[in-house]
């Protein structure tokens, strides 16, 4: 055979289609380029969440100070569904302090349902509510010395792994949609749990006013 | 992972993840293309640099009309001629096919498909290449390799009928004696 027929030929070429490729250059070489061109900003690079979402910011603060505040409240036993004063509740957020789980906390606040007349007043509704959360916080470490069961260690190593794995998924969940907002704020609320409760294996103690 | 909105404004605005996250969604195919009509690879990644400088330097034109894919590949095929014509690799688009004057007669044992047509690729004229890789590879229509390329539709189509002749017999070592493709070493793929 000197020639492959049409429909061989056919067949490579489509084989051919097909192929994976690896990309002819590296990323960082493409980036040193955009960044002699200006076309990378270093300031947007960086810090693109905070700078171009400033309402997510502020989201992150809601929620790991809820997150804190769920976890610390759960772990001496308090109400689970009870409301701090003061809080985003009132201030039409939408957002419960609830103590049921810190994960929980962004499902009502993606919700969606309140009525924003901009993306402005929304954002200052959040600063409110970050505002009502510090105020509320400390009138609580101050004033509210219900007494709590002091949890073993080993429930909070155990609740510190559960979140660790909490934090992997939902950073697997990240790459995948890194700007999904619902996975960010559950990522945001586990985080801010975690890091309470890691404070709390580290003084295991019963705190004052959660 | 889609390339959204968001993303596109973000790259627009200079976030670096966000143009990294455009350049690994489309990077293998945009490549692919610029590889596949330059006939050496250190060439080819010259021009893909070119290539994504010109894309992300064109984004805040984008208007979403297209699929994202489809005007980034035009912006490569576009760049990656322009870039060939400069170098005087397409100096004459209409050369004979049998002009065997570009090719190198180096015998290549090599039995992988995908080799094997990279290398029977390198050896057709850079117009037919261009030709045979847009129509019968990228899918383009002859009238839009003739916009591409500056010849006529029934320039294109004789390029590429000749280009598939001479494939047809630079590819022949992938068929064995029982008539099959060769796929990989040790396997065989019936055609």
């Amino acid at each position: 055979m000197s020639h492959l027929s049409e429909e061989q030929l056919d067949q490579v070429i489509a084989a051919e289609r097909s192929r994976e490729q690896a990309p002819l250059n590296e990323w960082r070489t493409i980036a040193a380029r955009a960044r002699e061109e200006g076309l990378i900003r270093e300031s947007q690079s960086s810090r693109w969440w905070t700078s171009s979402q400033p309402w997510l910011q502020s989201a992150a603060a809601v929620l790991l100070l809820i997150g804190g505040i769920a976890i610390g409240r759960a772990t001496i036993g308090l109400p689970s569904t009870a409301a701090l004063p003061g809080t985003a509740q009132a201030s039409g957020v939408g957002v419960t302090p609830s103590a049921s789980t810190a994960a929980s906390v962004p499902a009502t606040s993606a919700s969606g349902d309140a009525s924003f007349a901009s993306v402005d007043d929304a954002a200052a509704t959040l600063h409110r509510a970050v505002t009502d959360y510090e105020r509320a916080s400390q009138f609580l470490a101050a004033n509210n010395t219900t007494g709590g069961n002091t949890d073993s260690l080993s429930m909070y190593l155990d609740r510190a792994a559960a979140l660790d794995k909490i934090v992997n998924a939902t950073e697997s969940a990240l790459r995948t949609a890194p700007h999904d907002p619902v996975i960010n704020q559950y990522y945001l609320a586990t985080m801010g749990a975690r890091a309470a409760t890691q404070q709390l294996v580290t003084q295991p103690v019963v705190l004052r006013g959660f | 992972m889609p390339f959204d909105q968001l993303d596109l404004k973000r790259a627009i605005a200079g976030d670096e993840r966000a143009m990294q996250r455009l350049w690994s969604q489309h990077a293998p195919h945009i490549d692919a293309v610029v590889r596949r009509l330059c006939d050496d690879s250190e060439l080819a990644a010259d021009i893909s640099q070119e290539v994504w400088m010109q894309i992300f330097r064109a984004l805040p034109s984008y208007r979403g009309d297209s699929q994202f894919g489809t005007w980034a590949h035009r912006i490569a095929v576009n760049r990656t001629l322009n870039a060939l014509r400069k170098i005087r690799r397409i100096a004459k688009l209409e050369v004979d096919i049998e002009d065997d004057s570009a090719m190198t007669e180096q015998d290549s044992d090599r039995t992988f498909v995908a080799e094997s047509i990279e290398e029977a690729m390198r050896k057709l004229s850079p117009g037919a290449r261009a030709v045979f890789v847009l129509h019968d590879i990228e899918g383009y229509t002859h009238g839009e390799i003739g916009e591409e390329l500056g010849i006529t539709s029934g320039g294109s189509k004789s390029q590429l009928f000749k280009a598939r002749a001479k494939l047809r017999k630079l590819l022949v070592h992938l068929v064995d004696e029982s008539s099959t493709v060769v796929e990989g070493k040790g396997h065989v793929a019936p055609v």
